[in-house]
């Protein structure tokens, strides 16, 4: 038999021991949901609930229309991400490809913005949205986000990365800025677009104090801002409250699941965190 | 398609504080005849580079006229040319397959799928790469895609194919058989033909024409054989030739030419004016060893085997020579001998100018 090293032992259980510190809260929510309320503030506590109800989740159904704040979160997190990554290509192809005069320094201008923290700007852009008419609306929890300096940056100094002959070969072979850089630069820079579209999605479907200020009613609210107003319906019946941030984090974690490879690659080229 | 060149020149702002211009390519006048392949040589930064640029359309010119079949293209854009051009490090596109990188001129054309594949197919046995259509340019070697390269630039029969530099890539034994393939390649689809090397090897044993050029003024331009046999210049008979042509300094007199540190007279059949500094250029091969009649005394240095015959390294005065001898000509290191000069293979040139007489 293959002897197994002492150190192999040890690195893999410090991970396993990592793991699971990461994994228990997610696994104990989960469980916890399907308790029942005695069972769940029994003590000592249970590890697998005796018998497993889903009473919790039709309960968190009925009280608050979880569905209405997931297709609200859906619309959000889809219009706003997509129009973010359309703004970013193009922004970036602009500041990478196109040369006028001026260009370097209108960027490194909008890169020092990105020192302006996120608390500086929410009054300003409150004021801005009650101006526009769109208080307590689905637009006023797009429109101040669909674009990021951020992104643009990383994504332009990948499309800077990309050698000068791939574009004068695809402008000989007859393609316009245009077409080059959708047939060409797009699929090429894959890895880093879908890196960027998960962030964005993830920081949309997270996004929680903006909501709560420029929505009130039930009608508009996403998914966290519900979750939010369900802890008030629901009181300290935890395994119901566990069971509506179980509605809340599955759809993400099935996301990920589904796309863990593009992010560990996207994370790990584009120099990334999440 | 013929290509006309009128007055071409492109001048670059210089990195440096005095802000004066840099002349790439200088007042070049040419024309390349319809279906030729024609090298454009030079050493690095004589402007060769810039002025395929310039041909394909990525560069604006400065000032001057291009041509093709009298249709001025001076001010087109790359796009809109007509033009196929492969560039030194291929730029294939990564995340397409050979096909689909083949298929691309097509499809920005709005070929029909079918009638694309097709062609590219057709293209593709062209250049024998029909068994790789599938993989991706990164799963190839570096003649392969080079081969599509040359695919992907011919499959919209352009008017023009430009080759950047497209043999410095590769490695020795595969540089040889892809230069006949390039050639093999030109004649088949006889397409004008214009590529970019350093290389003058190269350069004479595929192309048709050659254009030298020197810190970007066109020394000569002219076929193949004619800029061997009869070069305009010194740098020209000096650039073109391997091994390369050797030079005695010296001072020119009726009765021959007053070789530096030689007491000899070395004879020369070509006139110049008394007293004139020259130099006597003589190809390896046009030296003749053992010659009675118009001999010159040299000392041999080293001999090298190139196989048939021996390359004679010798010495007249301080002048360090070169010259081709039979196998069984028996001589060894520090032997005197007597070397003589052919007619054909000798020039003389202006030793200031560099003109030839």
């Amino acid at each position: 038999m293959k002897k197994i090293k002492f150190g192999t032992i040890a690195r893999y259980t410090l991970l396993a021991i990592g793991g699971i510190i990461m994994i228990f809260p997610f696994i104990w929510m989960l469980i916890s949901s399907l308790k029942t309320w005695a069972e769940c503030g029994s003590m000592p506590p249970t590890w697998w609930p005796k018998d497993p109800t889903f009473e919790n989740y039709v309960y968190a159904f009925k009280t608050a229309p979880f569905l209405k704040y997931f297709r609200n979160s859906l619309i959000v997190t889809v219009v706003c991400t997509s129009i973010t990554m359309i703004n970013t290509i193009l922004c970036a192809f602009t500041f990478s490809r196109l040369k006028f005069p001026g260009r370097d320094l209108i960027f490194s201008i909008m890169v020092s913005l990105m020192m302006i923290p996120y608390e500086m700007l929410i009054i300003t852009n409150y004021t801005t949205i009650v101006k526009l008419k769109l208080y307590d609306t689905l637009a006023a929890l797009i429109i101040p986000f669909t674009s990021s300096i951020f992104y643009t940056y990383i994504l332009r100094n990948f499309f800077l990365s990309i050698p000068d002959s791939l574009y004068y070969s695809a402008r000989i072979d007859g393609a316009s800025n245009w077409q080059y850089l959708w047939e060409v630069m797009v699929p090429i820079a894959k890895p880093s677009l879908v890196t960027i579209g998960l962030l964005n999605a993830l920081t949309c479907w997270n996004s929680f104090m903006w909501s709560i200020l420029v929505v009130g009613s039930v009608e508009n609210r996403t998914l966290p801002f519900g979750l939010f107003a369900f802890t008030d319906q629901a009181g300290v019946r935890f395994e119901r409250l566990m069971a509506g941030s179980s509605i809340v984090v599955i759809p993400v974690i099935i996301l990920f699941l589904f796309c863990r490879k593009q992010i560990v690659t996207g994370v790990s080229k584009g120099g990334l965190k999440g | 398609m013929k290509v006309t060149i009128k007055d071409l020149t492109k001048k670059f702002a210089s990195r440096d504080k005095t802000g004066e211009m840099v002349t790439a390519v200088d007042t070049l006048s040419a024309e390349f005849e319809s279906g030729k392949l024609i090298a454009l040589l030079g050493p690095s930064g004589c402007g060769k580079s810039t002025m395929l640029n310039m041909l394909s359309g990525i560069l604006p010119v400065t000032s001057g006229k291009i041509y093709f079949d009298d249709v001025d293209v001076t001010d087109l854009s790359p796009d809109k040319r007509e033009v196929g051009l492969v560039f030194q490090n291929y730029a294939l596109y990564p995340h397409m397959t050979v096909l689909e990188n083949i298929c691309f001129p097509l499809k920005i054309k709005k070929v029909p799928k079918a009638e694309r594949i097709e062609k590219a197919v057709e293209i593709a046995k062209m250049v024998h790469i029909e068994d790789y259509l599938k993989r991706l340019p990164k799963e190839l070697s570096g003649g392969q895609q080079q081969r599509v390269a040359i695919a992907r630039a011919l499959v919209k029969k352009p008017k023009l194919l430009l080759l950047d530099e497209p043999l410095s890539n590769l490695d020795a034994k595969l540089r040889v058989e892809m230069r006949e393939e390039i050639r093999r390649i030109q004649r088949e689809s006889g397409v004008t033909t214009v590529f970019v090397t350093h290389d003058q090897e190269e350069a004479t044993s595929i192309s048709d024409y050659i254009l030298l050029m020197k810190l970007g003024v066109m020394q000569q331009f002219s076929a193949t054989r004619e800029i061997y046999n009869n070069p305009g210049n010194l740098f020209v008979a000096d650039f073109i030739g391997n091994p390369t042509i050797n030079q005695i300094h010296g001072t020119y007199t009726a009765d021959g030419i007053k070789a530096d540190g030689c007491d000899e007279l070395i004879p020369c059949a070509i006139k110049a004016n008394e007293g004139d500094r020259v130099v006597f250029a003589v190809r390896p091969e046009a030296v003749i060893f053992e010659n009675e009649k118009n001999t010159v005394n040299a000392t041999v240095n080293d001999l090298y085997s190139s196989g048939k015959d021996w390359l004679v390294n010798f010495m007249i005065g301080d002048t360090d020579l070169r010259g081709y001898c039979d196998a069984d000509f028996n001589v060894s290191e520090g032997s005197k001998i007597k070397v003589g000069f052919k007619e054909k293979g000798a020039f003389l040139f202006n030793e200031a100018t560099g003109e030839r007489y």
